[in-house]
């Protein structure tokens, strides 16, 4: 929010953003983890950032956290370019990277004393009240004089995220920060990201898990094999991909081929079809149909969950490349 | 991206840096530019070294010794390679020397009246005094081992016993631990019969005092031995230098009791004495100068078997019409020892020895 | 900051078990051997060459002796553990990250390893020396202190010769820790850092013995370790301790330039 007074000002056909990356691109020997990542994190925005394992979510993260160099492309972070601006920008930014790093033989308390000790912006007497601060914030006072090695996983997943929270942040990154959480303790994370959220940080989730991403995230980008395949506002994307309508009828040539002479996409879904509502409305699908002679029982609303979207964001390209049959086929039945 | 280009580049550089330094000292001391000097004849250069009086110094001497002696555990002193030592004088006898021997030192103190010689291998002190009638008992072991260490003295003798045997010649100007001086030829007339070609003495152009002895042999252009000081400093020495206190757990004793153990202990310094000893016979004048002994029959007997392999080692057998025995050469000189007992040794191709070795009483 | 920085460094490697460890392991080594001289006793010429041969009675040259004798195994393995836990450890646990996000550049980090290693090198080196005087004192009895020339220092003197060689025996500890922490930087398994450095400490050592490879032998770090002996004799000659110091000087610039180089251009 304040990061840079004179952005706004200047370009003022962006909104402000926390963190953008232009044509990234990473590789390591001939393999292309990371290509053409232009990513876009609005300040304030809770962004998830999804995709399968390998997808190159956490390379990118690196190279936004400039622990990783890119081959090509540019990063902007909080105002500044990177690498170059790393040590204005980074101690601005909390980060939980690749699961929690700590020493095995110190306690929690230790551990967190030690990350607090090279954090730029933290004053030498602070360190002690910050550390006791992010110890409560995640639950983690009591079990703080253990020694790390025998935390669980959730508790060292809580470590970390301690250590991302030393300082009031602007932008904070947790890499799937529910690894090895139950579900309370999910819960725990989700309503420290919101309540940084409320406190106008900016988040970056990475996740696999879609129902985190959507419970948590205002903002969704969806990596497949190492790229962007979509982002944007959660609620328009959802609304962009997800228009179909289910349609119960016992008629199903009937209305198929009614809907094909009316142009209109559709397949038998269950027992009945699903209509797509790209180019079209619901009151003229059932129009359509009823015109055709077909009985319709009931039509309801598609409402796309992020499931969805996700399994065809990443799916569509496998579609692309492996079961072009599949295409044709569906063209033809058009 | 600049900053990370300049900061790799600095840190090439030291890495470069480093890699330099290890290849600069990893050469050897440069000798420097030869400074320039005012010529000087060889006859008043070699009238100054004779008549010289070097004063009090301290300084390193180096020896370099590519003799081709075998390399024996119990005298590392004598084996190929750089050896160092430091000598201190007052210019007025007193003096000490420090042998470094590994990690242990041998250390000798003349303070005037009294010779310690100090080894800390066995941590024990030799103490040789002047004896009342002034004769001087046994001080020729620990002297003649510190004199051999100084490079002065060993020139002025070189110089004195040669000089008439030698074609002398001044050939330019070399700079010896850090000052400039003459560099001294002394070539063996044409008539020497002798292994070495030339001796070079860098003499000191201020003070005439030899600063380096190097002996060239036939064949090779490297020097087969070279001592010389690797650092010196003239004038007055710190007093204490010359004082000499035995450490309080040291053993102290005297070189006849000394003397008594080691001849038990090493061997190889019956054969030392026996050239050393009271007869030796001089045959010859000036470089082919020979000098012969005879080892009594019992002293050859009593050799102790590893000893004698030792010798059989580094010797080669040999005969003639004056006998037979084993000739043991090094760049410098040759020894003969005939099966006999008699010895002959000088710096001298093997042939002269055989020619030698008959005149042996 | 960077001050704050060095504390937490050097409070950390403290709080390592395996640092106290290996301090507990390397006090026992002046402890063990003034016991065991004092144990020889009074038997004839015994006891180890050199150094070792003006130990008995003379307690104040024990923590000489006992560096000189760790200098050419003990030292070396211990700055190669912390060298191997500063960078490859760190990187192991994942901790490397968080620092260089704090952000921590990399350059000021190796600096810290740097400072964290020296800073132990020192503590640990004064701390064999100072147990080697109290073990030398309390076995072996001193009367000042005797050097390999035969003289005899005071106490005072003494104690100035043996702060000499612990900056001397450090300064090549150091020195070989920076080599370690460039190996360090190229690899997160600690294991490799310490097998990488032992083996070349002890591979320089045989290569050492061979007067065949004497070409070789100036460019060894380990060839500058006998000359620091130079420091018990009397008057102390400089060159061969000075020629040490430098040679170890070029390994420190060259592990530091290459650890920068490496960590530089490193993705973590």
């Amino acid at each position: 929010m304040t990061t840079s007074t004179s952005a706004p000002v200047t370009a003022p056909s962006t909104t402000a953003v926390a963190a953008r990356t232009r044509g990234l691109r990473k590789e390591y020997g001939s393999t292309v983890a990371v290509d053409r990542v232009d990513l876009e994190l609005p300040q304030g925005a809770v962004l998830g950032m999804l995709g399968p394992n390998g997808s190159g979510k956490t390379t990118t993260i690196r190279m936004l956290l400039g622990l990783v160099r890119p081959t090509e492309g540019e990063i902007e972070l909080l105002g500044r370019r990177l690498p170059d601006g790393a040590e204005q920008v980074l101690p601005h930014v909390g980060a939980l990277v690749e699961g929690p790093g700590f020493h095995p033989f110190l306690s929690g308390r230790e551990n967190l004393v030690r990350c607090a000790a090279f954090e730029p912006l933290l004053p030498r007497k602070q360190i002690k009240q910050a550390v006791e601060e992010a110890l409560d914030r995640v639950g983690l006072a009591q079990a703080a004089h253990r020694r790390y090695r025998g935390y669980s996983l959730g508790m060292k997943q809580r470590l970390g995220l301690a250590g991302a929270l030393l300082v009031p942040r602007k932008l904070v990154v947790l890499d799937e920060p529910t690894n090895g959480l139950d579900p309370a303790g999910t819960r725990e994370i989700r309503k420290i990201i919101a309540e940084l959220h409320a406190a106008g940080s900016t988040v970056l989730v990475s996740s696999h898990l879609l129902s985190e991403v959507e419970a948590t995230c205002t903002h969704v980008a969806v990596l497949h094999r190492g790229t962007v395949v979509a982002q944007g506002e959660l609620t328009e994307l959802l609304q962009a991909g997800g228009s179909a309508l289910q349609v119960i009828t016992p008629d199903v040539e009937k209305a198929l081929s009614a809907l094909r002479q009316a142009k209109i996409s559709a397949r038998p879904l269950g027992d009945g079809l699903r209509v797509e509502l790209a180019g079209t409305s619901a009151p003229q699908v059932i129009e359509t149909l009823v015109q055709g002679g077909a009985r319709v029982f009931e039509a309801t609303r598609w409402k796309t969950g992020l499931e969805e979207l996700f399994a065809r964001l990443t799916e569509a390209e496998e579609a692309e490349r492996g079961m072009s049959a599949v295409d044709t086929l569906d063209g033809g039945s058009r | 991206m600049n900053n990370r280009k300049v900061t790799l580049a600095a840190a090439a550089a030291g890495v470069v840096a480093g890699a330099a330094g290890l290849g600069l000292l990893a050469m050897p001391a440069g000798a420097g530019q030869p400074p320039t000097l005012p010529d000087v004849s060889a006859e008043s250069l070699v009238e100054q070294v004779l008549t010289s009086e070097p004063g009090a110094f301290g300084g390193t001497v180096q020896v370099d010794n590519k003799l081709g002696l075998p390399s024996i555990a119990e005298i590392p002193q004598l084996a190929d390679g750089k050896h160092s030592a430091r000598i201190w004088t007052d210019g007025n006898g007193r003096f000490r020397a420090a042998l470094p021997n590994g990690q242990s030192e041998q250390t000798v103190v003349h303070d005037g009246k009294t010779t310690w010689s100090w080894n800390s291998a066995d941590n024990e002190v030799t103490k040789a005094e002047r004896k009342p009638d002034g004769s001087k008992p046994d001080e020729r072991k620990p002297d003649a081992k510190a004199e051999a260490a100084n490079p002065a003295e060993a020139a002025k003798q070189v110089v004195g016993l040669t000089k008439e045997f030698s074609d002398i010649s001044v050939d330019g100007t070399a700079r010896v631990a850090n000052r400039a001086a003459y560099e001294l030829v002394l070539t063996p007339k044409a008539s020497e019969k002798t292994l070495i070609r030339e001796v070079r003495i860098a003499v000191d152009s201020e003070l005439k005092m030899p600063l380096r002895v190097a002996v060239l042999t036939n064949g090779t252009s490297e020097p087969a031995g070279m001592v010389g000081f690797s650092e010196i400093n003239v004038g007055p020495q710190d007093p204490k230098l010359f004082e000499f206190t035995p450490p309080a757990q040291a053993k102290v004793t005297t070189p006849e009791a000394k003397e008594e153990r080691d001849r038990d202990r090493s061997p190889e310094l019956g054969l030392e004495q026996a050239l050393q000893g009271e007869n030796p016979q001089v045959f010859g004048t000036g470089w082919d100068t020979v000098v012969g002994a005879r080892i009594p029959a019992e002293a050859m007997s009593q050799v102790p078997a590893e000893a004698q392999g030792l010798v059989d080692r580094f010797t080669k057998k040999v005969s003639g019409s004056w006998g037979s025995g084993k000739v043991f050469t090094t760049k410098v000189a040759t020894v003969l020892i005939a099966d006999d007992g008699r010895v002959v040794a000088g710096a001298v191709p093997e042939q002269v020895l055989f020619d030698t070795i008959g005149q042996v009483k | 900051m960077i001050t704050r920085q060095f504390g937490s460094e050097v409070r950390w490697m403290l709080r390592r078990p395996r640092t106290l460890i290996g301090l507990f392991g390397l006090v026992l080594v002046p402890i063990v051997i003034s016991f065991g001289i004092w144990t020889a006793g009074e038997d004839e010429g015994g006891g180890p060459p050199g150094l070792g041969a003006i130990l008995q009675g003379n307690g104040m040259v024990v923590p000489i002796f006992t560096l000189f004798l760790s200098l050419n195994l003990l030292l070396p393995l211990v700055a190669s553990i912390w060298a191997a836990d500063g960078l490859a450890g760190e990187a192991q646990h994942g901790t490397l990250r968080g620092l260089l996000v704090a952000p921590v550049s990399r350059v000021r980090l190796l600096f810290v390893k740097l400072f964290g290693l020296a800073a132990m090198s020192l503590f640990a080196v004064t701390l064999m020396a100072v147990v080697g005087i109290i073990a030398g004192t309390a076995f072996l009895g001193t009367d000042g202190m005797m050097t390999l020339s035969g003289t005899t220092l005071d106490t005072g003197e003494g104690l100035l010769r043996i702060a000499l060689f612990v900056v001397l025996v450090t300064f090549q500890m150091v020195s070989i820790g920076a080599v370690a922490l460039a190996v360090s930087a190229a690899t997160e398994h600690p294991l490799v850092v310490q097998a990488a450095t032992m083996t070349t400490i002890i591979v320089f050592q045989v290569l050492g013995q061979f007067s065949s490879l004497d070409w070789l032998h100036p460019f060894l770090i380990t060839t500058g370790f006998p000359g620091l002996i130079d420091v018990m004799r009397d008057p102390v000659p400089l060159d061969q301790i000075w020629d040490s110091t430098l040679l170890a000087g070029c390994y420190l610039l060259i592990g530091t330039g290459l650890a920068a180089m490496r960590l530089i251009t490193k993705d973590n």
